[in-house]
């Protein structure tokens, strides 16, 4: 329990910091779209002197994409991506943090197993990220509810919103067996690294229109386009994300537990 | 010169990696272009006259698909932010290292002076940088040339590629800077990559909304991007004018409160 507080309160600052900063983007995207749907009507009108199946096909992804939804979720996607550097960023420093800072003979000399310190640790990173979470969900509904002119369906917006911390719970889990895995000197160009790889990946794939990347990268497990049409997420992205976190972090209880941690 | 050596040898893996991520950025985004047939031309027309706030939320600026050099400018993006978040971190880890591996006693008790420390560090850094540079140039030439032209993509990309370096050039500045002034070394690192990821935010901000346009200037994402170099044929002078004069001032308050800084030891 000590070990836990003493973590929430290490990582305080950086949790209230990443929370300001992801609500502030966020504010500020949705604080265009007003805008926007002036331009999307604009375009409208430009588009009727053009033939009917050129409007049919642009029509459709200018409708869905200049929806509150369809906007919210374009917004959406740079904020997973910052969600995801928090929660990989945190996973791997706060299991690493006392070989990199060489307090390892201080924590480890405890009456603590090595999975308590694993599992107060985790428990700690959990709930940074569900605090971050809950206020930019606060942030986002209102932002949200202030822009719209036209009614727009709650339960979808919050499904999308909760997709960030479903994406955010495998980088954790990944972030964790890193730091278990290697000896880290530095923390974020790893996760960085990590982080940015992989949504690079899913930015090419969407470009390129592979459907094979979408098992490959995290950020396409929970496809908002999916969401909004079904109101659901995919079940079988669910069961690689349930399978990943679980073998991810029993691997980093047991690696870390029978780690050789240089004290000095 | 040993200094400079020992770093480079020190930075030889990482940049080994990150030219391998450029490589296979290179490789897979060009290997499924396909040139768009006539129909592709007249929507490409049509795309053009978008409003700038829809094209970026469709995801094609107003480049021209239908070319192969169009089309890398797409990747090009991607490309730079690569760049710049390599040589922000090289700039940041090269000077932060020393006091958070506690390894600057060691390298300060040595018979050279802080200055001649710094030039070494920074220009490692920027040999590693000029790396990566042509690099990225040589693999995004190779993989457009199976397109087009040699000749025509070569000029329009060794622009970019200056344009790139500028950037670059920047970041690397802005991160030695910041490590080399601010508090806490330990810090240093994310503070940089929090200002990167502001510049980058901000620069789809601009492409939002017109109103935004003014700020252009505060995101070195902005000067040098595929859609403005490739249609204007040329690198914004003002915009040249403005990175090396942000290059300059920074190393120079890199250089300054290096020299003036205490060392946690």
């Amino acid at each position: 329990m000590n070990i836990f507080l003493h973590e929430l309160k290490v990582y305080r600052k950086s949790t209230i910091v990443w929370t300001l900063s992801l609500a502030a983007v966020l504010v500020l995207f949705m604080s265009m779209f007003p805008g926007l749907t002036k331009d999307a009507a604009d375009f409208q009108k430009l588009l009727q002197g053009y033939p009917e199946p050129v409007r049919k096909a642009f029509g459709i992804s200018l409708e869905s994409i200049t929806s509150l939804l369809g906007f919210y979720s374009y917004v959406f996607s740079y904020i997973v991506l910052c969600g995801c550097i928090q929660a990989m960023n945190l996973g791997v420093s706060i299991l690493s943090k006392e070989a990199r800072e060489k307090t390892a003979d201080f924590l480890l000399t405890k009456p603590v197993t090595r999975s308590q310190v694993v599992s107060a640790k985790l428990l700690a990173a959990i709930s940074s990220l569900i605090m971050t979470n809950i206020i930019f969900l606060a942030a986002a509904a209102m932002t949200t509810l202030s822009v719209s002119q036209k009614p727009f369906d709650m339960g979808t917006f919050l499904m999308i919103s909760l997709s960030a911390f479903l994406v955010e719970c495998m980088f954790l889990a990944l972030g964790v067996l890193v730091a278990a895995v290697m000896s880290i000197k530095s923390v974020l160009p790893i996760s960085l690294g990590t982080v940015f790889a992989f949504y690079i990946l899913n930015m090419l794939g969407s470009v390129i229109g592979e459907k094979a990347v979408r098992y490959l990268t995290p950020f396409k497990y929970y496809d908002t386009a999916y969401i909004i049409r079904h109101a659901s997420y995919e079940p079988r992205f669910i069961f690689i994300e349930a399978l990943f976190i679980v073998i991810a972090v029993s691997a980093s209880y047991i690696i870390y537990s029978k780690k050789d941690i240089h004290a000095v | 010169m040993n200094l400079f050596f020992r770093e480079m040898k020190a930075a030889r893996k990482s940049l080994i990696l990150w030219c391998i991520g450029s490589f296979l950025m290179a490789a897979s985004g060009m290997a499924k272009f396909e040139g768009l047939d006539s129909t592709g031309e007249s929507l490409q027309q049509l795309v053009s006259t978008m409003p700038r706030s829809l094209q970026a939320v469709m995801g094609t600026g107003s480049l021209d698909l239908s070319t192969a050099v169009g089309y890398y400018g797409i990747l090009f993006t991607y490309l730079l932010l690569m760049a710049a978040i390599h040589s922000l971190m090289l700039g940041a880890g090269i000077i932060a290292k020393e006091e958070r591996g506690k390894t600057a006693e060691f390298l300060l008790s040595k018979p050279i002076s802080r200055s001649r420390i710094m030039t070494a560090k920074l220009a490692a850094a920027l040999v590693n940088v000029l790396i990566f540079n042509l690099v990225t140039f040589v693999f995004s030439v190779i993989s457009v040339a199976k397109f087009a032209k040699t000749e025509d993509s070569i000029s329009d990309l060794s622009l970019l590629m200056t344009g790139m370096f500028l950037v670059q050039l920047m970041f690397l500045a802005a991160g030695s800077g910041i490590a080399a002034s601010g508090k806490k070394p330990k810090r240093a690192v994310s503070m940089g990559t929090a200002l990167l990821l502001a510049a980058y935010i901000l620069s789809i901000a601009i492409d939002l909304s017109q109103k935004l346009e003014f700020l252009q200037y505060l995101t070195p994402f902005k000067y040098f991007e595929a859609k403005r170099v490739l249609i204007d044929g040329g690198l914004d002078p003002v915009f040249i004018l403005l990175s090396i004069g942000i290059v300059f001032i920074l190393t120079i308050v890199a250089y300054i409160s290096f020299n003036k800084r205490d060392i946690q030891v």
